[in-house]
């Protein structure tokens, strides 16, 4: 059964639709690279798919359950946010507690070995509010892989993260998909989404455009790179493209 | 029968012990016992000058009348119940004493004032240390001179009606008067005084009667200082009166919509001075008066220190201190021919650049949320809000409804020393 | 719930804000103590200056901390938890700080220099008009996505309820004074919980005034212990609503 499954989910703020009738299904252990230009609903979806937003249309299930007032699913899930910000006051030990108090049993599953490669661990009796902003992210990294999540949802990660916290991270990602664990990745950087994705969601005007392996769009376009091929794919018809797979 | 033989049969024994006094007076000693009357055939049998002791117990008499001077004296508080036929006790001849007994059971009458002690047309009789209890009036004198009632509590029955209720000590045509150390409570009025002169009231305690705690009519030439009314339906009035010297007295909780603890009515030449007036509805209203000098008083926690109408002249207020009164004055016209002069006003918000303990701009005491109030009672309910303190602030900067003149030219910028115990 | 409200209580424990506000209202009731004459002055005084502040306070904090918090919500908002969790855990917690704050900054000065059942009845409506006012901070929060209109509406709603309202009800009074009004005077200002706290201290301070209105309609609401229960009770309701209102909203709000 796939992890996660939207069907015919839209998001309408005011007239404007978000996210309309969108319908995909992610598989355990598979790599989702969700791309779009600005405003074209990837964080919208995401934010579904963590019950942030609340759908206007249709329904998601996360294993199996249905997104709506039960937080239970969210025990499986892992979240990294563009921007982090936290209470000023509080350590990041204490952050860090407060999380694994929340989450529970959840702790018992994995520490993983992020939070040393980070340096985070070094850095516990820090206050949150006197950290810069790649630091943050450090932080929020950490948290989102911490308890072992099946689904892991990282908003533009690497954006802020120095290079080499960036690869730290990006290989964490290989490391949890061996688990099992369905990751979605936003991102603007298209050597990132070649170097991870196992498929591509391309959003525009709120609406899924396409979602296919790389090698098949780079198959349907007849081009050698991803950055050539998807905009190939948008400058045609994008769905002869598609039907014609 | 011989004017001896229920004398004899008494079961109530009166014994004779021997003739003593200097005068010859001798002592009489009465003690219960059945069904005749001791008290009433001692009174009979002693000579003026006489004294009758009436040991204790319960003696239901009826009505028992002291026509000549003698001294009537409880020993061990004994009980005269006078089985509700009228009066209980009535005194008509001069020099009488009554003193330590306890009495109760008069009449309810709207034709006779019934009293438990009822002195008429008596000088110099003294009443002294006696407990009334649900009387309808309590001690009732009228037209005697030089009358000391002291010592004694006059206690009503709090659940009765007011119709069914008097006044504890009742004055009528008398002068010379002393009345000291009383406790005259759940009465119509504690003390009355109608057509009283030079007499005083002092160190009395007033409490809890129906109407007011001292009601003074047409009395002049009295005084009445260290008196204590609490919980008084209207407080104390004073009307119809001159010469009236009123010095530390306390008038405290006396609330309600036509309560005050000091209602001056058509009042002339009086003195009101170190007297203390606590959360009362109004403190003072003064209501056609003239030529009184209220001094060195202290106002705290009132709905209305005072009330002034215009139709009063020449009061004077000096010395007084104005604490968390909720209105400082109000007045239902002008009345700038009266003044205020040195008094602490706690409202007050000007400086003392001299140091010399008085503030140096004028103070008003009749705020302009006071004068809306005067219009709209309801209104009391805004008091210590914002708004109401912005009207007031404003309206001291830029004066345009407050009447002119009406001010405290000389403001106290602390409370006056010899009035801060009160 | 819990858990929020212990760590959002450490947050807020370290916030220079809660304890400039401790020390401001130290330094206000303390300075009226010393510089006034009368302790009674004293304590009117600082009753006006309290029914102001501390709902000023309440509501504009509230408002500048969920929006400095939105982000840290929003972290918590994908955790395993129930939002109204979330919110109970947040809202306790202001309501804890600033309700602890004024027990300290006011109450100690008040239980030092004017112990009584006045001075008891300030620190308690205080108390209640901070759970008003945080729970009505809530609510513009959740409602408003902008953090400068949210705090520009907390300020407009402190304004209605400390000014406008009590001119409106002056309005009326005058308007309708050929009317019998008076029944609906007290209802009327039942409307605003800062009346509300002031009638409350008024039952203490200025019964004495109260009685001489009301006369026979009141007088056993205020002369009795039923017209401080009232007033609680409906200060109760003004804590309840607006937190009802706050949670919903908050329940349906979008990150």
């Amino acid at each position: 059964m796939a992890r996660v499954i939207f069907e015919k989910t839209g998001k309408r703020y005011g007239k404007l639709w978000a996210l309309r009738d969108l319908s995909a299904r992610f598989e355990p252990g598979e790599t989702v690279s969700v791309i779009g230009p600005n405003g074209s609903g990837k964080t919208t979806l995401i934010k579904c798919m963590l019950g942030l937003v609340h759908a206007t249309t249709g329904t998601i299930r996360v294993n199996g359950q249905v997104v709506g007032n039960d937080p239970a699913y969210r025990h499986q899930m892992g979240h990294m946010p563009q921007i982090s910000r936290f209470p000023n006051e509080l350590k990041i030990g204490q952050l860090i507690d407060l999380m694994d108090d929340i989450r529970g049993n959840d702790m018992q599953r994995s520490e993983g070995p992020l939070i040393r490669e980070l340096g985070v661990d070094r850095m516990l009796d820090k206050r949150l509010g006197t950290l810069s902003g790649g630091q943050r992210q450090k932080v929020s990294a950490v948290l989102a892989f911490r308890y072992a999540p099946t689904v892991l949802v990282l908003d533009e990660p690497t954006a802020g993260l120095d290079p080499l916290s960036s690869e730290i991270l990006l290989s964490a990602v290989r490391e949890i998909k061996r688990t099992g664990c369905t990751v979605l990745i936003t991102s603007h950087l298209m050597e990132e989404v070649e170097a991870m994705a196992d498929r591509i969601a391309y959003l525009q005007d709120g609406g899924l455009q396409f979602l296919l392996s790389p090698e098949e769009i780079l198959e349907a376009t007849g081009q050698t790179r991803l950055s050539r091929a998807i905009p190939a794919m948008l400058a045609n018809n994008v769905k002869r493209h598609v039907e014609s797979l | 029968m011989t004017g001896l033989r229920p004398w004899c049969r008494a079961a109530a024994i009166i014994s004779l012990l021997g003739a003593t006094g200097p005068l010859g007076a001798r002592t009489w000693t009465v003690e219960p016992g059945g069904r005749t009357s001791g008290i009433t055939a001692a009174i009979g049998a002693a000579q003026a000058g006489d004294t009758v002791r009436v040991l204790a117990g319960t003696y239901a008499e009826g009505i028992i009348t002291i026509d000549k001077p003698l001294v009537l004296i409880g020993v061990g508080r004994p009980l005269i119940d006078g089985a509700e036929k009228g009066d209980v006790i009535i005194i008509e001849a001069p020099n009488v004493v009554v003193q330590g007994f306890r009495i109760t059971g008069t009449l309810v009458s709207n034709i006779n004032d019934n009293a438990a002690i009822k002195v008429k047309k008596s000088d110099h009789v003294q009443l002294i240390d006696n407990i009334v209890e649900r009387a309808f009036f309590g001690i009732h004198v009228a037209s005697s001179r030089n009358t000391v009632i002291a010592r004694n509590v006059v206690s009503g029955d709090p659940a009765v009606p007011e119709t069914r209720r008097a006044n504890a000590i009742h004055l009528w045509h008398c002068s010379g008067a002393e009345i000291t150390d009383n406790l005259s409570q759940d009465h119509r009025d504690g003390i009355y005084f109608e057509f009283v002169t030079e007499s005083h009231i002092r160190r009395n305690r007033s409490l809890r009667n129906l109407r007011y705690g001292l009601h003074f009519m047409f009395s002049n030439n009295d005084t009445y200082s260290d008196n204590f009314f609490k919980d008084n339906g209207a407080g104390v009035a004073v009307m119809y009166s001159k010469f009236v010297d009123m010095r530390r007295n306390r008038f405290t909780s006396n609330r309600g919509a036509s309560a005050y603890g000091l209602l001056l009515k058509e009042i002339n030449d009086v003195v009101i001075d170190s007297n203390q007036f606590v959360d009362n509805t109004t403190a003072i209203l003064v209501d056609g008066c003239n030529r009184a000098k209220i001094n060195d008083n202290v106002f705290r926690g009132n709905g209305w220190a005072v009330r002034l109408f215009a139709n009063s002249m020449d009061c004077h207020f000096s010395g007084n201190t104005f604490v968390g009164n909720t209105f400082d004055m109000s007045t239902n016209g002008n009345p700038v021919y009266n003044s205020f002069s040195g008094n602490y006003w706690d409202r007050y918000k000007g400086y003392d650049l001299d140091r010399d303990g008085i503030g140096d701009v004028p103070f008003r005491p009749l705020s302009l949320f006071a004068m809306v109030n005067e219009r709209m009672p309801y209104a009391v309910v805004l008091s210590r809000s914002l708004l109401t303190g912005l009207m007031d602030q404003a309206e001291r900067l830029v004066p345009s409804m407050t009447p002119e003149g009406l001010e405290d030219d000389k403001p106290l910028m602390k409370q006056p020393h010899g009035t801060r115990h009160l | 719930m819990w858990k929020v409200y212990k760590y959002t209580l450490i947050d807020l424990a370290r916030n220079k804000f809660v304890g400039g506000w401790l020390l401001l209202l130290l330094a206000i009731s303390f300075g009226l103590f010393q510089l006034e004459d009368q302790p009674l002055k004293a304590m009117l005084s600082l009753t006006q200056v309290l029914l102001a502040l501390v709902p000023l306070v309440a509501s504009i904090f509230s408002i500048v901390y969920l929006y400095d918090a939105m982000e840290f919500t929003e972290l918590l908002a994908v955790q395993p938890l129930h939002r109204s969790k979330i919110l109970g855990g947040q809202m306790l917690a202001l309501g804890t700080a600033l309700v602890l704050g004024t027990w300290i900054g006011a109450g100690i000065p008040l239980m030092i220099f004017q112990a009584g059942s006045a001075a008891f009845t300030l620190v308690l409506a205080c108390t209640m008009l901070t759970l008003v006012f945080t729970a009505m901070g809530a609510l513009i929060a959740f409602k408003n996505r902008e953090k400068a209109r949210g705090v520009g509406l907390g300020l407009v709603v402190w304004f209605l309820f400390v000014l406008v309202y009590d001119a409106i009800l002056l309005w009326i009074m005058y308007a309708f004074s050929d009317y019998p009004i008076e029944p609906w005077i007290v209802p009327l200002a039942a409307l605003d919980p800062i009346d509300l706290g002031r009638i409350m201290v008024m039952l203490k301070v200025d019964l004495a005034a109260m009685m001489g209105y009301t006369g026979a309609v009141y007088e056993k609401f205020f002369g009795s212990m039923a017209g401080t229960f009232l007033a609680l009770g409906a200060l109760v309701a003004w804590v309840a609503v607006p937190s009802a209102w706050a949670f919903k909203a908050f329940q349906r709000k979008d990150f």
